[in-house]
């Protein structure tokens, strides 16, 4: 129930399973409004290869960042190649910060490769969970990429 | 002066009546869509949308049925 001029959110989760090429999902919101209902709608382009991407290459692609030992994992790093000929700048345009930072240098110069780090939020240490961050470069076609991020826990 | 009263009270009343009619929730979301570019397979993807209730009655989200 929102009481008038109140706001929540609504997390949407899509599984891309082993679907390929381009997808789209459309998650209907039932509410006493009436009908019809209202709908958001999200896509994404299902790669097979993330090795063979344009105009950057990230390695790797799914950040596992775990916790099976005493000493805490709070950070890693992650490597973005840019495979075009023209410098990039990687923006993030959206991310589960109640989790985590990303750091990245403001160019990745053409042929380069760059380190970014992921950080974890102080309040998370102790959870498991799988979110995702999403970079949009400002080459011709605002490429964007969506990179998991997953972390579980065995603590001895 | 007894007159004036009553056609005040139904005046009101006729105002209230008509409020309570037009009262009704609205839900507003203002980013209505996201496109995630690029990702890999056997991945869970998450994004939030923010959900606002505008209208002048409280708002009930029943349930979300995926796409």
């Amino acid at each position: 129930m929102l009481a008038v001029g109140d706001s929540t959110r609504l997390e949407i989760i899509f599984t891309t399973h082993r679907y390929k090429n381009r997808i789209s999902k459309q998650p209907r919101i039932e509410t006493n409004e009436g009908q019809p209902d209202k709908t958001v709608k999200i896509s994404a382009d299902i790669l097979i290869n993330p090795d063979s991407t344009y105009p950057v290459v990230i390695k790797p692609y799914k950040l596992n960042i775990s916790q099976f030992g005493e000493k805490i994992r709070d950070e890693m790093t992650f490597k973005i190649e840019n495979v075009s000929d023209l410098d990039l700048k990687p923006s993030i345009i959206d991310i589960a910060s109640e989790f985590f930072e990303i750091k990245l240098p403001g160019t990745i110069k053409a042929g380069k490769t760059i380190e970014g780090v992921l950080k974890l939020k102080k309040d998370v240490l102790e959870k498991a969970f799988e979110k995702t961050f999403t970079i949009e470069f400002n080459d011709d076609a605002k490429s964007r990429f969506t990179i998991p991020v997953q972390r579980s826990l065995r603590l001895p | 002066m007894q007159k004036k009263l009553i056609l005040f009270i139904l005046i009101l009343g006729l105002v209230l009546t008509f409020s309570l009619v037009q009262a009704a929730p609205r839900l507003t979301i203002p980013e209505t869509e996201f496109d995630f570019g690029f990702a890999p397979q056997n991945s869970k993807l998450t994004h939030t949308f923010w959900l606002h209730s505008t209208g002048d009655d409280t708002l009930k989200i029943l349930r979300v049925k995926p796409g």
